[in-house]
Formats: structure tokens, C-alpha cells, sequence
């Protein structure tokens, strides 16, 4: 790794083939280097402490997105004014008989008004005829000046809701931002948004939705009554965000509609009132559904969901439950219902690494309708969600 | 309902990209469950797919074998086979236990009517104890021999049709006949018991990753379809050598040879693929009628051409890999005169407007210097000689190989010149699936076990297709059973076959790749 004493996008270049030509070079005899290059990853830190995190993901993310990382370190606020850049080659360790793959990741450090150059120099330096994927960590993405300058180059913002500040406010951001991101009109791409909060997700909505591919158990789906989803808070912060996306989630896949005084709060619990579709007619056709949305306190437990029961009260009783069996990785799923046998069984989900998560974001060629659909219906119950010093949002 | 044909539910909750589906919660009953098979692929398969979330809860698999255990010794016997030989390594504990609540072991032999009423009861109790609502794979992991005689037992004690509106389907191991007569015969018993939907004829190769990519890579790029015909293809080399000898199943081989154990059916499935016209959809029977088409275009073979257009080797003591290996006629179960092939290579034409006059030479062995399977085209070389100092002979055509085992990938070779020099070089672009998808491959019994229980029948062979491939190769074991006895062993173990098999392809001016 070498600190360039000057920085433009022609020195920079320069050095990247000098990498690889030593690299070339000391490699005779074992596996050869296999450079790969499969997207542009641009990632904003603001401080060093998130640099280092990125530049750690970064390399893990070669195992299955051999990349070009732009990592910009942006600290506006900083002194002395300057911008140092630095390039190194991010390799997989490889067994014998496998080539090592590596992608490579340039790395610019800006302090002080020149900050605001990054953006251009991240142009200059995009690998061509790749995607362009922007990853913006932290409380508040939309507000990234780097957004707004790349948002013409740009094939995929990815963010994570859990770190955002403000859960209701951000969530209408989100949900905007999805529906227009924005791009300068007559632009050929449309920006697709990825959150790694839902990535997160993905099992949950898996083990869920499998209850229902066994035939006699559908039908329990169009009669749900109450769901119940518990989330770990990380630290002190609530941020019910993850029970908010599932909620969403169920709301668009089941066509619950948000009542107009959609969400009542006690303490730190939330509670969603939809409307879901009549089955069969008269007055009893026309039921509603509660989303019961609350923190569950387990002592050293990771953040994230931790239960979900979807419940059917009212006639035949149906209980489909996904939990947490222990912080190792297990989840138990439990379906009782009436006339049937109580089905329970452990399984496996070990909570994905953030690596993991932008790998699997970074798979998706297009935009993620589901998201899309969840995120909007989401959106809709933080009308009735406002803290103190919220934007409005876009 | 007995079903049969893949119905998809009505999920809301799998809509969307990322959910995979998952089969209905069912019974996997297992023949032959003390067998090989059963521990070293399929239980490894089913539990790494349990531990994946591909599985429903309820999930069950019932063992059916002879020997005298309970269903605590199959567990524990079924528990160090998934340690010893899962892709994922030793099991979690807890997710085994949980797994292991749906293994049960049924003891009956092949033969007894009586088992088979016991096990309509045991499955209709599991059903009930475990909501599987009467949805069953039988999976025949048995020697063939005992193939008809399970399939009448099952279609006597009515399991070969669900209650309460489940599906039944029935998985049958290769080989799948001895020649054509047998395969028919085995088809017909087979669909007097059994409709043609609920019936998987399996062949791992199919469930291998790259063997499915090779439809991808033909049907989504728009750049090679174009050259894929007689025009520009010279020939085609498919290989699949193994390296191993024929170790513990000297018994088996020695009555089937590698004409039936490979050619019948792996090489011919990665023939018919490469061959094969743009299927009208991507669904089983799209895909299938395209590769039977391939079959049927096969120009027969004449008994007085088999000597011609086939080499037969048979492998004797040498070295593998720097280790010593017994010659064939030495293994056990082997006859020590034994005129079974251990190695064949063939030369087939494909009759068909876009192929006809290309030669596809097939080739396949035991005991050979490496484990290699590949698919490579050749494509004919430069028309005219335009660089001095280079004979045009000396070019090397260029060649795609798609390469199946091991080590995954594409690569496109072809000419570049030499920096500084007036020389040209042949060059290779290369694609590895490991380079580009740092992802594990799942095993190709958990793609297949998984597509069976989800009622796509799409990677499996249909009844004609097998019936084809057994009438396209039967006059060859005629025509060699009629000719005289061969002079084996006739290539040294850790050879690239006999030297019969490179003047074969050297008459027509081309040679075998070296791999």
C-alpha cells in the first residue's frame, strides 16, 4: 500500500498497474493472480473507524463480487485541507490448485473544503461497462452531498435502516427515494435502492413464508388476525425499523390496508391497525388485523428480529411462530394449528455478516419489486410515527 | 387428486426474487437405504438442504432395507454418514436432532408383500404425526435388479397413489436397462404402475451446475448460437475420465462395462445439450423433446461398422497419479479372462441440417491420469495463410471448452501474436466459476432430490429419451458381443487409453485434446 504524494485520476491509474505488475511478478511458481473485476463499489466512510470496517468488508466481498472499492473518506470538517490516496489489491486466500482472486481498492482520504473534489475524482477512476453501485453506511444517507453528485452514474444506492436516526422520517425518505430517486430527468438509468436492513430479512420472510407452501395451511393465511414481531434494540437506540419492513412486508403480500388512525403507541410497543380483505360475506366478513410491534429484552442477545408469530384468534385457531432458539444461529419454527399436529423444528440462521448482506444485494440484477412493496406500505404507518426534530423527508 | 403434474400454490409470501421455493412438507422412503448411495450422497443431501432452509418442517425420510435395525440405529448409522460425508463438514447437533425426529427406519425385504402393507401403514402414521399430507418420493437406490419388483409391490399395495389429495413420485437410479429390450421392458412395468409425470429417471450429471450452464451459455448469449452449426464447427471432443479404477463395484462393472456405465447415460446427456436446437421453452417437456430430437437424428449404427466407428480398451496394472494400480482382471468380482471395456471411444454423427458431416467423438474410462470431464468444440481454422513465417498448419484452430469436473469454466482459445516477435501463440480467455461466483456449488443430488419433491421433472430423463439412447447404442454391444475376443488389458492404468484410441481419431486428421 503507498500514500501517492500527488492525486489525480492519471497518477492513481499509474500505481494500480504498477500493483499488478508486481504482483504478476511475485507470483512465479504458485497459482497465478487472477485479477477480477465485476462492479464499481464506491464506499463513503467519515471517519477512519468506518474506513477500516468498509475496507474489511471489502475484502471479504471479493469471495463473490471481485470488485473496484472507491473508498472515500470524507471528513469536510477536518484539518489540514488535503486529499492523500492510497491503491492495494484485495485478495481471497486461496487453497492449493485454486487461482487466487483478487479485485483492487483505491482508497482517498479528504479533509477539509477539498472534499468536495471527491466526487470528481471517483468519476475518473469508475472501472468502464461495469455497474456503478453507491454504498452510503450510517445515520443519514440521503443527506450525502456524494448522493446528490453521483446520482447520474450511479445503478444502486445501498443503505441499511438499522443504522439510520430517525425511523419514521427516514422510512418516508426511503420510500421516496424508491419511488423517484431523483436522476436527472432524460437519464437512461434508474437508480435502484437496496437496504440492507431487509437483506437482513430474508430469512425470516423465508422460514415464514414456508409454512404456507404445505396446501391444508394456506387458507390460514387469509384469516390472520394478530401478528406479533419482537426486535433486540441495538443498545439504548430503538429503532423498530425491521418490524416495520416485515410488517409492510405482510400488509403488501396480504393486502392489509392501513386503517386511517393506522399506529397507536404505548411506551416503547407499537401497534399497527389494517383492514384485511373480506372473506365471504355479511358483517363478520370485514376483519381487522393488529401488528403488535415491540423490543424484546434478552441480556446480551444481537440486534435484529427475534420473533415473529403470526396468529389466527378468531374461529379455527392458527399459531405460526419463527424465534430465536439461542444466539448460536438457531431459529425454531412452530406451526399449531387446529386439527392439525403441531409441527415444531430448529433450523439454521446464523445472522449474515454485513459482507454477506452486500453480497447478496449486489446479486440482484434489478430492482426488488417485493422491497419496493413493503417499503411504500411501511411508509404509509409512520403517519401516525412523528418524533421530535424529524424532516418530513422528500 | 394424485398428482402428478406440479401444481404451483398460491403462495402471496413467495412472491418476490429472493424466496426459493420450497417442496411441500413429504416422505422420502428410501430403498436401499443400508446402501452405499444412501450414506454417501442422499442423507448428506438431505440434511444439507434441511440445514439450508430448503425443506418444510414435517419433512420425513423413511429407510426400507433388510438388514435388522430400528430406527435408532438408522439414525446413528445415517448420523456418522452426513459427518463423514457432508459438504458442509460435521453436523450441528441441535439441527440434527431436529432433522433426525423425521428419520425412520422400515425393515422388509424387496420381496415381501407383507412389508409393503406395513409400510402403507407406517407412511399413513408419519402422515398423520407429522402433516406430511400423503405427499411421497420413493427414491430406488437398490441394485436394478430389484427395480420391477419394488415398482409391482408398491402399485399392489396401492402406494403408488396418495391419500388425501397428496402426490406420489418415484425416483429410479441408472442404469435404467442393460440394452434396449430391458429398458423397455423395465418402462413398461414401470408405467403400469406409475404415469410417465410421476416418474424421475435420475442422472446426477444433470444436477451439476455447469451441465445446466451449458444451456444458458447457448440460449442467452446472442454470439454463439450463430457459429453453433456444421459452418464453423470442425468437431466435437466430449471426455469424461475418471481416475479410479473400478474399486469395489468389480462385481457390477464387470457386467456392464463403460459403454453402459457412462456413455448410455452421462455422455450422451452432455451430447444431447451441446447438440441440441433451442427448446420452444425452458420446461420439462420442451427441453426433453429437444434432446430426443438429437437422439433420433444419430445416424444408426450398422453392426458392420461398430469396429470402425468404436474403441474398446480394457486397462491393466500401471500407475495413477505416482500410486500403483491393479490391473482390471485382477480387481474383485472381475472375471480374470474378463472382456469387459473399461474404456470407449466412439464417433457419432448428428444428422440434422446444423450438424450434419460433424463428427462427435465421445470418449470415456477408467483408470486414466486424471478426473476431467469436458465438453470442446472446435471450430475450423483460418481459411487462408496471411502471416509469413507461420505455416497455416501451425495455427491452432480455436476451441471453446466448457469444462464440467473439476475446476468449472469456459474457455475460448485463439491466436495472438507474440510481443516484439513475429510469431503467433495460442491464448485462452478464460471463465472460472470460482473466479466470478465465489459461491459452493450445492451438490447435484440436492438440486435433483429438490427439483423431484417441487415436480419439476425438467433434469430428469423421460422414457423416450432413455429408449433412444438404448436404441442408439444397443447395435454397438451386438455388434462387439458378435466380434472376436479382444486382445485385453490393452492400455496401461494411468495411460489415456489404448493407442488403438488415438489411430482412431488420427485417420480423420484431427487429435484428442490433451487434457
Amino acid at each position: 500500500m503507498n500514500t501517492l504524494p500527488f492525486v489525480d485520476s492519471a497518477t492513481i491509474e499509474g500505481e494500480l498497474q504498477r500493483l499488478w505488475q508486481e504482483t504478476a511478478e511475485t507470483t512465479t511458481g504458485g497459482e497465478a493472480v487472477t485479477r477480477a473485476l465485476t462492479l464499481n463499489l464506491i464506499a463513503r466512510a467519515t471517519d477512519l473507524a468506518m474506513a477500516e470496517r468498509i475496507s474489511a468488508v471489502a475484502g471479504e466481498l471479493v469471495a463473490s463480487h471481485p470488485n473496484r472499492t472507491l473508498l472515500a473518506i470524507c471528513r469536510p470538517e477536518e484539518a489540514p485541507p488535503r486529499i492523500e490516496a492510497w491503491v492495494q489489491a484485495n485478495c481471497l486466500l486461496s487453497g492449493p490448485g485454486v487461482p487466487q482472486v483478487c479485485g483492487e481498492q483505491i482508497s482517498i482520504d479528504a479533509r477539509g473544503p477539498v472534499t468536495a473534489q471527491i466526487a470528481s475524482l471517483i468519476l475518473a477512476l469508475l472501472a468502464p461497462d461495469l455497474p456503478v453501485v453507491l454504498w452510503l453506511p450510517g445515520p443519514a444517507p440521503f443527506d450525502d452531498p456524494l448522493l446528490t453528485r453521483l446520482l447520474g452514474v450511479i445503478d444502486r444506492l445501498i443503505i441499511d435502516s438499522r443504522d439510520l436516526a430517525d425511523p419514521a422520517g427516514d422510512l418516508r425518505r426511503m420510500a421516496a427515494f424508491d419511488r423517484d430517486p431523483g436522476t436527472p430527468p432524460g437519464g437512461a438509468r434508474r437508480v435502484t435502492l437496496s437496504d440492507l436492513g431487509w437483506a437482513a430479512l430474508t430469512p425470516w420472510r423465508e422460514l415464514t413464508a414456508q409454512f404456507f407452501d404445505t396446501r391444508p395451511l394456506l387458507p390460514h393465511l387469509r384469516r390472520l388476525d394478530q401478528v406479533e414481531i419482537g426486535y433486540v434494540p441495538a443498545g439504548e437506540r430503538l429503532n423498530p425499523m425491521p418490524g416495520l419492513l416485515i410488517a409492510g412486508w405482510l400488509a403488501a403480500c396480504l393486502d392489509w390496508t392501513p386503517l386511517e388512525e393506522a399506529v397507536s403507541v404505548e411506551g416503547a410497543t407499537l401497534r399497527l391497525h389494517l383492514r384485511r380483505p373480506a372473506v365471504g360475506v355479511g358483517p363478520r366478513a370485514i376483519r381487522l388485523v393488529t401488528i403488535i410491534i415491540a423490543p424484546v429484552g434478552a441480556p446480551g442477545a444481537a440486534p435484529g428480529l427475534a420473533t415473529l408469530r403470526l396468529r389466527a384468534l378468531d374461529g379455527v385457531s392458527a399459531d405460526f411462530h419463527v424465534q430465536r432458539a439461542d444466539e448460536q444461529g438457531h431459529i425454531l419454527t412452530s406451526a399449531e394449528v387446529a386439527g392439525h399436529v403441531p409441527v415444531r423444528r430448529l433450523t439454521r440462521c446464523v445472522a449474515p455478516s454485513l459482507a454477506e448482506l452486500l453480497a447478496a444485494e449486489l446479486r440482484l440484477l434489478s430492482r426488488d419489486a417485493m422491497f419496493s412493496a413493503a417499503l411504500q406500505t411501511a411508509a404509509r404507518f409512520t403517519a401516525g410515527l412523528e418524533s421530535p426534530g424529524t424532516s418530513t423527508g422528500a | 387428486m394424485n398428482d402428478v403434474v406440479a401444481t404451483p400454490l398460491e403462495n402471496p409470501l413467495r412472491a418476490g426474487l429472493r424466496l426459493w421455493r420450497t417442496p411441500e412438507p413429504c416422505i422420502v422412503v428410501i430403498f436401499g437405504a443400508s446402501g452405499d448411495l444412501t450414506s454417501r450422497k442422499l442423507v448428506p443431501a438431505l440434511y444439507n438442504l434441511a440445514r439450508e432452509r430448503r425443506l418444510p418442517g414435517g419433512f420425513s425420510v423413511v429407510g426400507f432395507a433388510r438388514r435388522e435395525w430400528d430406527d435408532s440405529t438408522f439414525r446413528q448409522v445415517l448420523l456418522e454418514a452426513v459427518n463423514a460425508n457432508s459438504r458442509a463438514g460435521p453436523v450441528e447437533e441441535a439441527l440434527w436432532a431436529s432433522f433426525a425426529e423425521g428419520i425412520f427406519y422400515h425393515r422388509a425385504s424387496f420381496d415381501d408383500p407383507a412389508g409393503y402393507a406395513r409400510l402403507a401403514e407406517r407412511l399413513a402414521a408419519i402422515d398423520a404425526a407429522r402433516d406430511t399430507g400423503g405427499n411421497r418420493v420413493f427414491y430406488l437406490a437398490t441394485p436394478p435388479e430389484a427395480y420391477a419388483e419394488i415398482v409391482a409391490q408398491l402399485g399392489a399395495h396401492g402406494l403408488n397413489r396418495s391419500p388425501g389429495g397428496g402426490w406420489t413420485r418415484i425416483i429410479i437410479e441408472k442404469p435404467f436397462g442393460r440394452d434396449l429390450e430391458s429398458a423397455r421392458d423395465l418402462n413398461r412395468r414401470v408405467l403400469a404402475v406409475f404415469d410417465e409425470r410421476q416418474v424421475y429417471r435420475i442422472d446426477h450429471y444433470l444436477g451439476k451446475e455447469t451441465v445446466q450452464n451449458l444451456l444458458v451459455f447457448r440460449f442467452a448469449n446472442g454470439i454463439f448460437e450463430p457459429i453453433w452449426n456444421r459452418r464453423y464447427v470442425d468437431h466435437a471432443q466430449i471426455t469424461v475420465a475418471e481416475s479410479l479404477g473400478v474399486e469395489d463395484r468389480g462385481g457390477y462393472y464387470d457386467r456392464a462395462g463403460a459403454l453402459r456405465d457412462m456413455i448410455q447415460n452421462h455422455l450422451t446427456q452432455l451430447l444431447t445439450l451441446t447438440a441440441m436446437e433451442p427448446p420452444v421453452a425452458y420446461d420439462a417437456d420442451a427441453v426433453r423433446d429437444e434432446k430426443v430430437k438429437v437422439l433420433r437424428a444419430i445416424r444408426p449404427i450398422a453392426p458392420e461398422d461398430v469396429e470402425r466407428i468404436t474403441v474398446r480398451g480394457q486397462y491393466g496394472p500401471g500407475s495413477v497419479s505416482g500410486r500403483p494400480v491393479r490391473g482390471y482382471r485382477e480387481e474383485r468380482g472381475v472375471a480374470p479372462d474378463s472382456q469387459t471395456e473399461t474404456y470407449v471411444a466412439l464417433k457419432l454423427f448428428v444428422e440434422n441440417w446444423r450438424w450434419a458431416g460433424v463428427p462427435f467423438y465421445l470418449r470415456s474410462g477408467k483408470a486414466l491420469p486424471r478426473r476431467v470431464s469436458e465438453i470442446a468444440i472446435q471450430f475450423r481454422g483460418a481459411p487462408t495463410l496471411l502471416f509469413a513465417d507461420t505455416p497455416v498448419n501451425e495455427i491452432e484452430p480455436n476451441v471453446l471448452a466448457i469444462r464440467i469436473q473439476p475446476d468449472e469454466g469456459i474457455t475460448l482459445k485463439f491466436s495472438s501474436k507474440v510481443p516484439g516477435q513475429a510469431q503467433i501463440r495460442p491464448v485462452t480467455m478464460d471463465f472460472r466459476y470460482g473466479t466470478s461466483f465465489g459461491v459452493a456449488s450445492p451438490e447435484a443430488y440436492e438440486r435433483l432430490l429438490l427439483d423431484c419433491m417441487l415436480g419439476d421433472s425438467t433434469l430428469f430423463t423421460r422414457r423416450d429419451e432413455v429408449e433412444a439412447s438404448w436404441a442408439l447404442l444397443t447395435p454397438i454391444l451386438e455388434g462387439w458381443a458378435a466380434g472376436a475376443p479382444q486382445d485385453f488389458p490393452n492400455y496401461e492404468a494411468g495411460a489415456w487409453g489404448p493407442a488403438a484410441a488415438d489411430a482412431f481419431i488420427a485417420r480423420d486428421g484431427r487429435a484428442w485434446r490433451r487434457l
